[in-house]
């Protein structure tokens, strides 16, 4: 789908994605152990 | 408010406007007009997604929502960073890559004329209704509590948005969106501190939170696969995803946003930008309400929040019955509070038996505490001071309004107006945008010159933000107006992201198929939202799935023999 990315470029878009979902992972992590400290 | 606010407030919202204003000076092209230019760094466009989605609503009912029923909503954006992702690794560089004005004319491209028109179709309907209820919702409650006419607020406020969107197209509206939105977060922080600072002296903030913990307020996640519980990290996982791909896909509004940018790259890190900060974002402004929730354990809150309509009540004849129910309310206050510290003493003095008793306690009274406040609001129906919106929306502006000092009052009231402009200035960009670039361009005036369609991209904004007015005027016949709003949306978003889907990645679809797919399946949802009770965010996924489905099976069936043009 990615016409016009070149390879080296896709490849850092990729971890791009990785690292937001990395973090969206941490969030949901604290989020959870914010709970369980506080319910 | 004091002069000092009002100083604060009409500093703030005219400030931002007229900076715009004098930043886009000059004509435009119609790509400037529509899309911005390339100097829109991926910052400001992060800013203006954020902005846009935000609104009104997140900074007036959030803290009332969390109040009301703890932070748990929190899960509804879980899915939101998935689908930003997905947006942009597949929508962006195709957009980019045609050079469209607008997600519609991708269908064009991909099907046809008459499937672009119907996803075009189906975004006017949806978000001209929802401007409407953009600018409704937060007037009504501002007019209601600081005493300003209604229809004078909607029209100074719709007005100045009208006015500076007409002017400015979409490089105004990224603009100004970028300072709302830095006003906006400060103000927010803000109140954050005062809150915080505010709490009772009797509890360290640790301790508060304990307790608003074992009050139920502070369950951000909850694993449970139970199909009644109405915020999980499932439902809010894959309902939300869902929801947020739509949004950010298929609704002009937030693609003209990131459109914006000069460059892919700008584009997909104002995205991730968003992917990045929202959750953390919408958890600062929910523990915000459980910590007014707190705050009002130990200054006693009013029994109900809605002032104007409880003082229309007690005008009506039934003084007599809400005054015994305060009566009873100021009794559970103090018992509550005097329990409250009796958990806090048990804690630091280590007595997990006398800790867990006195939590006890909390809870039941909380519990007669909600049931006075539920007879209290069975009166106000009675009396026929019922009101249209939810009374947890009262909560954080009366919590402004008493507890703030002046000038941050001002701030804050706004921060609301700032919400409500950005938002309703994004709507009204695409609204113009959608209306000249995918019906007047190519059913009325196909061949005029650039200049032809940049003033009657102006005209249409112009209008479409009359409408807005207009519908906001009627909408007090909308009960419950910010859940109408979401149902709106829910209703129609996912035929519309059925078709994005349909055209990415089932590449023999043709338009024809996908077109009568749609069709059928918004017909499904209309039929579905008549007749059942099913929770309004699953007919995004119904709506969705149904164009999915029902699209190869046309092209199989009636269209086959039709060959396909994948543009994508």
């Amino acid at each position: 789908m990615n016409v016009g990315d070149g390879k080296p470029d896709a490849r850092s878009w990729r971890k791009a994605y990785g690292l937001a979902l990395s973090l969206f992972t941490v969030e949901v992590v604290l989020l959870y152990l914010f709970t369980l400290r506080f319910s | 408010m004091n002069r000092l606010d009002y100083l604060v407030l009409i500093a703030t919202i005219l400030a931002i406007p007229i900076y715009g204003l004098w930043r886009t000076r000059g004509s435009a092209s119609l790509g400037e007009y529509l899309k911005g230019d390339a100097s829109i760094q991926w910052g400001t466009i992060g800013l203006s997604v954020l902005a846009t989605q935000a609104g009104p609503i997140t900074f007036l009912s959030m803290p009332g929502q969390a109040y009301e029923s703890g932070i748990g909503f929190i899960q509804n954006y879980f899915g939101q960073p998935l689908a930003l992702i997905v947006v942009c690794a597949v929508f962006v560089p195709i957009y980019q890559r045609l050079k469209v004005y607008t997600a519609y004319q991708y269908l064009g491209e991909r099907f046809d004329r008459k499937t672009q028109l119907l996803g075009a179709f189906l975004f006017l309907v949806q978000r001209g209704i929802a401007a409407g209820i953009t600018i409704y919702a937060p007037a009504i409650i501002l007019s209601a509590l600081v005493g300003w006419r209604l229809n004078l607020t909607i029209w100074l406020a719709g007005g100045l948005v009208i006015i500076y969107t007409v002017v400015g197209g979409t490089k105004i509206v990224s603009i100004t969106q970028r300072y709302q939105m830095v006003v906006i977060l400060i103000g927010m922080a803000i109140a954050f501190a005062v809150a915080v600072y505010r709490l009772s002296p009797d509890l360290s903030f640790g301790s508060t939170l304990s307790v608003a913990g074992k009050m139920g307020k502070l369950e951000a996640v909850d694993f449970s696969v139970d199909p009644h519980k109405r915020y999980t990290f499932w439902s809010g996982l894959i309902g939300g995803f869902f929801l947020a791909l739509s949004y950010f896909g298929a609704d002009q509004s937030q693609v003209q946003r990131y459109l914006a940018g000069g460059s892919l790259k700008e584009s997909r890190l104002g995205l991730l930008f968003n992917a990045a900060v929202k959750v953390p974002m919408q958890f600062f402004i929910l523990l915000l309400g459980a910590i007014v929730f707190m705050f009002y354990q130990f200054e006693k809150p009013p029994v109900y929040f809605n002032q104007p309509a409880y003082q229309r009540a007690m005008e009506s004849g039934y003084a007599p019955q809400l005054a015994a129910l305060q009566t009873q309310f100021d009794d559970v206050f103090t018992q509550k509070r005097a329990a409250i510290r009796a958990v806090s003493s048990a804690s630091s003095n280590g007595s997990s038996n006398e800790r867990d008793v006195a939590m006890t306690k909390v809870r039941e009274l909380e519990g007669q505490a909600r049931e006075l406040r539920n007879q209290t609001k069975t009166i106000l129906q009675q009396a026929g001071a019922d009101p249209k919106s939810k009374e947890s929306d009262y909560v954080f502006i009366t919590f402004i309004l008493q507890q703030m000092p002046h000038g941050l009052v001002g701030l804050l009231i706004a921060v609301i107006l700032c919400a409500t402009m950005s938002a309703m200035a994004a709507t009204l960009n695409a609204l113009g945008s959608t209306t000249a670039i995918d019906f007047y361009r190519p059913l009325i005036r196909p061949n005029a010159s650039d200049h032809h369609y940049v003033v009657a991209a102006k005209a249409l904004t112009a209008a479409w933000g009359l409408i807005a007015i207009g519908v906001a005027s009627f909408a007090s016949l909308v009960e419950n107006l910010i859940e109408a709003g979401n149902i709106l949306g829910s209703v129609f978003y996912g035929s519309i992201l059925g078709l994005f889907l349909a055209a990415f990645f089932i590449r023999r679809v043709t338009g024809s198929a996908a077109f009568f797919a749609a069709l059928l399946a918004q017909m499904l949802v209309f039929v579905l939202f008549a007749t059942t009770n099913i929770g309004y965010l699953w007919y995004n996924f119904i709506g969705c799935a149904a164009v999915l489905i029902v699209a190869p099976v046309l092209q199989q069936t009636i269209f086959r023999g039709t060959e396909a043009h994948a543009a994508g």
